[in-house]
């Protein structure tokens, strides 16, 4: 019975492998077809802040000596300038343009998958544990759980959103390492490695910072479990029997589990916090020695952070704030830039406190609410949270309207070109043709977010009903 | 969003979840209603159709009287006389005529250039459907030996900064010019003499004298693609290695007396706001002299509706001319069609006894012309193939139409022709003063409508009802299929794991709510299958020498072959006779899936190009709406299944774009001489002109079809 399993467990491993191998080289083929392709001038794909061909025109305006920033051109970090501009420059004869850049996305994407394996097999890890925990005897009857990693991962690669955001020279792929590091990081309790993520992230593009929130929690409860309620239930359940006035000690022996981590651990947080204002202050310095001559710090962040907040380059992309601000009269805009931005911010506390004990979860849902309402979203964020959503999916199993998400996901992406075409090629369509599709497109996240959250709710309840007719039934 | 709605019946449900239940558990009567009042709109659009007005107030047609006058008939007159003599004359090349044009045009004091193009096989090229007009890398197809010469010359307007132009264009074969042809360099010849003397002019003319000898489409093409793609020197060199320059300029120069103004670079005169391209047909009409507008570009596009209002406006009531646009004559006659016309004049009638305010009736006899009007304008847009040499422009934005104007006698009459050309003239002046009026692109009117008669327009937002009501059972049906499958007892989901729990297929083990993934990944392999399908032409045309019947045939085999490859590769559960026992539920989910994605198909059509889309919707609706397992009918015995199956079986075989190419064609010219090369010949001619259509036609026809097979036969085996 044994090596029978094993074999199966091998096949599925190579399984795994080959659809990851066929992943990267559909990517390189892919690469190899970018004329025809022309997917790095698609608004859904590149971002004033993501586009690869307005870093490289950074770069090759930092060779003339002159300020990155100049022109409004490149809006990014100049880290990613001195790392990825020497490679816009160099061709090989040949090949493609930007043949290096390709390939530091496609690695980049391979990490990000397998950092989102890893951290799924964490995150699997630590259910099947909180199952056994409960004694879930219904649960526990259900054959076998999924390799959420894997698929994960799969979901992640195999993504179009993905692909295309990778072969279509945006820097996206990059962005999506550090947020998924800075994740990877905080499940693996590796403060080190969060902050480091956590820290570029945010440097990247700004809205990462808003996973501070997740990253605390993981740091202090660890990885996603049921509801510290359930296990406290189910102590109760197990000493029901004893007379009511040892709950303390019984709470006491709860608290001396160690595989049940139910207390906030201070220490891996404060760890955290030193290694952010560390590695804060590093790639400030850095960034200050190479913005130096161009008008410093300050400057940088007008025209980095700056650029992202008030919304300035109105050109369409898939998100809805461009369509609203180039409407919107100017001596309203700063009060509904404040209002959209504030938006993010007003969800984050209630969803932190009912979502505290599945801090990855929360991560997602973050990621998936900045992405819908971030100034210059791209197809590259979608994929990030999308990739996410696939190491939930013991979880989600039950979750309403997938069909209908699925649906509306294939027709939206696939609507969205035209409606461009009809738009900008033909001059048939006009402007409102587009922003129905982004509508359309903010529709469906508003709508994937409420059902992801309130299926992981209906989870959490689905595993307390037993505990609770237990209980019942003892009392 | 209707469709998980039934899934959690509420103790209270909101109106509007209330009334989704109701529909989705009505939904074969809501699906039977919305089919037939789709259909009925479609029949009901020549009566919806509105009367054209002009929306731009910047053009104020015929404001102006015509300064077009018997001295400019007279020059006209002079070319046509020069241009046949020269005709008589047995001189080999073609080039006789192109100077003799240009030393008219010189003679008016125009900036005149040679184009020198290459023609090039339109090649299909699957990736090239959605970009801008392809720039200059696909230069490999030109063959050196033939090439051919655009004459063009420009006027510069007095008003004018140059960075406007109208275009006129006079398509014309150089080694035989028709005595149409002549009349046609005649008119513009005139109208350009014109407008080099008038002061009103704001922005500048291009004539342009196409050389029709490879195609008339080509040749402007040709110029545009240059006008829009300016070559720099290295592209040049490059086109230079490819052909070596032959000295036709030269050989232009030496022989031209007056060369003081020919120019070797290619002219430019801005963006062009119209493009008129100008034909004359003679002695075709019985009644009077017409004027046959084509509109129709690449795509299914249409130009502005205000330039054809203009151009008809201006016909009938400056010039009196009978305007006419493409009919389906096929259809005139058609007794059914008269029988409807009849029924809604009548109901009419009784509309306008009852309220004199309703006025909805319109006679039979217009209805049938309009039905029949609305037919052919619906064809050319679904075909995708532009109707002229205009339709080089719409792929630039540049709204333009072709004005073929016919004479009523031949004009051997001198006097008549005389009066004919002033007519024409006029008209053309006329359409050129108006343009010139202009202060922006054309924009106020439609750009989306059908046309029903010159006159007389159905807008986007009335055709478009009668489509949302064609697909609007689709979704509410796979919304009605998707619940059933989940309700069709539950403990079932559970134990649904076991026959699939190969390593390779994981996803089959996820709970009921995922259960769509299975069907949805055998849809997605069907719809990838026709992607590959519709792909492989491009490599089979690279194959030489091919007769059309061996590349079908070729083409058959290869797509046979790819789907058992392909289901190979992606390791689905892709197999007709599998031994475990077709279930209920996994075929309503196929269907639901099936459903969904031909929804989600059809709505991208009708952005597209909404004609395809609707007789797409046509064909394929009720073949979604009716497949069901061949077995389960078969078993019942019932006159009534029987009929579903036989429905089914003739739907599906109509469905396949072969099959039901054949029908059409045989009902339409005759069963006889048909071949199957003959599909190959009009998917080339389709998918030469990079038509949507084409792949729309492929890859939705093929796929829904198959799926539809895969449903039927996967029960019935």
């Amino acid at each position: 019975m044994e090596p029978k399993e094993q074999s199966k467990e091998k096949k599925e491993k190579l399984w795994f492998w080959n659809w990851v191998i066929a992943s990267v080289i559909f990517r390189l083929v892919l690469i190899y077809f970018p004329k025809n392709l022309n997917l790095a001038s698609r608004p859904e794909v590149s971002t004033p802040l993501t586009s690869l061909r307005r870093l490289a025109e950074g770069y090759w305006l930092k060779q003339l000596s002159m300020s990155p920033y100049a022109g409004s051109m490149y809006h990014g970090s100049p880290l990613l300038l001195s790392l990825l501009g020497p490679l816009t420059v160099k061709r090989i004869e040949g090949q493609p343009d930007h043949l290096l850049c390709s390939l530091v996305f496609v690695i980049a994407d391979i990490v990000n998958a397998m950092l989102i394996r890893a951290t799924g097999q964490n995150l699997q890890m630590e259910y099947t544990r909180s199952l056994k925990l409960l004694d879930h005897v219904k649960l526990s009857e259900k054959p076998e759980i999924i390799p959420s990693g894997d698929i994960a991962a799969l979901v992640y690669l195999w993504n179009p959103f993905t692909i295309v955001a990778c072969v279509g020279l945006s820097t996206s792929p990059i962005e999506n390492l550090a947020i998924i590091l800075s994740l990877y990081g905080a499940c693996k309790r590796q403060a080190p490695l969060a902050a480091f993520g956590w820290v570029i992230a945010t440097h990247l593009s700004l809205y990462p910072a808003i996973l501070i929130i997740p990253m605390i929690l993981l740091l202090g409860y660890g990885t996603d479990t049921p509801p510290r309620k359930l296990f406290l239930q189910r102590r109760n359940v197990e000493v029901g029997d004893n007379p009511p006035n040892d709950r303390c000690c019984e709470r006491e022996e709860v608290v001396h589990r160690s595989e049940v981590p139910h207390v906030f651990s201070w220490r891996p947080v404060i760890h955290f916090f030193c290694w952010t204002s560390l590695w804060s202050v590093y790639v400030l310095v850095l960034c200050g020695i190479s913005v130096k001559q161009y008008g410093g710090l300050w400057e940088l962040f007008k025209r980095t952070y700056g650029f992202m907040l008030t919304v300035q380059d109105l050109s369409p992309n898939i998100g809805v704030l461009w369509y609203f601000f180039a409407e919107v009269f100017d001596f309203f805009r700063n009060f509904f830039l404040i209002v959209f931005h504030g938006n993010i911010l007003f969800m984050m506390l209630p969803l932190a406190i009912r979502l505290k004990h599945r801090p990855c979860f929360l991560a997602f849902v973050y990621i998936a609410i900045s992405s819908m309402l971030k100034s210059y979203p791209s197809v590259g964020d979608s994929a990030l949270y999308l990739g996410l959503l696939g190491l939930f999916v013991n979880e989600l199993a039950d979750m309403q309207f997938s069909f209908f998400l699925f649906c509306g996901y294939v027709g939206v992406s696939l609507l969205s070109p035209v409606m461009h075409n009809l738009w900008i090629w033909r001059g048939t369509g006009n402007a409102n043709f587009y922003f129905a599709t982004a509508m359309a497109y903010a529709c469906l996240q508003i709508i994937l977010v409420v059902e992801s959250v309130s299926a992981m709710l209906n989870h959490d309840r689905k595993l307390r009903k037993p505990l609770t007719e237990l209980q019942d039934g003892k009392n | 969003m209707a469709e998980s709605e039934a899934e959690v019946p509420k103790a209270k449900p909101r109106p509007i979840v209330r009334l989704g239940i109701f529909l989705i558990s009505h939904s074969c009567l809501f699906s039977v209603i919305c089919c037939t009042a789709g259909v009925l709109t479609l029949l009901l659009l020549p009566v919806l159709a509105k009367n054209t007005y002009i929306s731009e107030n910047a053009l104020m047609p015929g404001s102006a009287n015509p300064m077009f006058s018997s001295q400019e008939v007279s020059e006209a007159n002079r070319l046509v006389k020069s241009l046949t003599s020269l005709d008589s004359k047995p001189v080999g090349s073609g080039i006789e005529s192109q100077r003799l044009i240009a030393e008219y045009m010189s003679d008016l004091g125009a900036e005149i250039s040679y184009h020198k193009f290459y023609p090039r096989s339109n090649q299909f090229h699957p990736l090239h459907f959605f970009s801008y007009p392809d720039s200059g890398s696909t230069r490999e197809n030109v063959s050196c030996i033939s090439h051919g010469l655009n004459t063009v010359g420009i006027i510069r307007a007095p008003r004018g900064d140059g960075k406007e132009a109208i275009v006129l264009v006079t398509p014309y074969n150089s080694l035989k010019v028709g005595p149409g042809e002549a009349l046609s360099l005649g008119i513009a010849y005139s109208v350009f003499s014109l407008l080099t003397q008038v002061t009103w002019l704001a922005k500048d003319i291009i004539w342009l004298v196409a050389d029709s000898r490879y195609g008339e489409y080509a040749a402007v093409n040709a110029w545009l693609r240059d006008y829009h793609m300016p070559v720099f020197s290295g592209l040049s060199a490059l086109k230079a290695e490819i052909c070596p320059v032959s000295n036709v300029h030269n050989e232009l120069k030496e022989n031209s007396v007056t060369e003081r103004k020919i120019n070797d670079g290619f002219r430019r005169a801005g963006t062009m706001a119209t493009a008129l391209v100008i034909k004359v047909t003679d002695g075709s009409e019985h009644f009077e002299d017409s004027l046959s507008i084509y509109a129709e570009a690449s795509n299914g596009q249409m130009p502005n509706l205000d330039l054809i209002n203009i151009v008809n406006y201006l016909a009938v009531h400056r010039q009196g001319l009978r305007v006419k646009v493409e009919k389906m004559r096929s259809l005139i006659n058609c007794k059914w069609l008269k029988i409807l016309g009849e029924i809604l004049q009548s109901l009419g009638h009784v509309a306008k006894s009852l309220n004199p305010q309703w006025k909805f009736g319109i006679p039979a006899k217009d209805y049938v012309e309009g039905a029949a009007t609305l037919a052919s304008s619906l064809y050319y847009q679904a075909l995708g193939v532009p109707t002229g040499p205009h339709g080089a422009f719409r792929d630039y934005e540049i709204d333009a139409i072709t004005m073929e104007i016919s004479s009523r006698v031949a004009l051997n009459n001198k006097a008549r022709k005389n009066d004919f050309l002033l007519r024409g003239g006029r008209l053309i002046e006329g359409v050129i003063r108006t343009v010139n009026n202009l202060l922006e692109k054309f924009h106020q009117s439609f750009f989306l409508y059908l046309l029903t008669s010159p006159s007389k327009f159905v807008s986007v937002g009335v055709y478009m009802i009668a489509f949302a009501l064609l697909v609007a059972s689709l979704p509410v049906v796979a919304a009605s299929l998707y619940a059933d499958a989940h309700k069709v007892d539950p403990s079932f989901g559970i134990d649904k794991s076991t026959p699939q729990a190969s390593a390779t297929d994981e996803l089959s083990i996820t709970p009921r709510s995922c259960k769509w993934l299975n069907a949805a990944k055998k849809v997605f392999l069907v719809h990838l299958w026709g992607a590959v399908v519709s792909f492989l032409p491009y490599f089979i045309c690279q194959i030489p020498s091919c007769t059309p019947t061996t590349s079908f045939v070729v083409w058959v085999l290869l797509s046979s072959f790819s789907l058992p490859i392909l289901s190979l590769i992606l390791g689905s559960s892709f197999s007709y006779g599998r031994p475990s026992q077709p279930q209920k539920r996994d075929w309503t989910l196929l269907k639901s899936v099936t459903i969904s994605a031909a929804f989600i198909g059809l709505c991208l059509m009708s952005v597209i190009n909404f004609a395809t889309a609707e007789i797409g919707a046509l064909l394929m609706v009720p073949m979604c709406l009716m497949a069901q397992p061949l077995k389960l009918d078969i078993r019942s015995r019932k006159l009534r299944k029987f009929l579903r199956v036989a429905c089914n079986l003739a739907l599906g075989f109509l469905g396949f774009p072969p099959a039901g190419f054949f029908v059409l064609k045989g009902a339409f010219e005759g069963f006889g001489g048909i071949t199957v090369g003959d599909f190959w010949s009009w998917l080339e001619s389709i998918w030469s002109w990079s038509s949507a259509t084409y792949l729309y036609i492929d890859e939705m026809g093929f796929s829904v079809d198959v799926t539809e097979r895969d449903d039927i036969r996967v029960q019935s085996g």
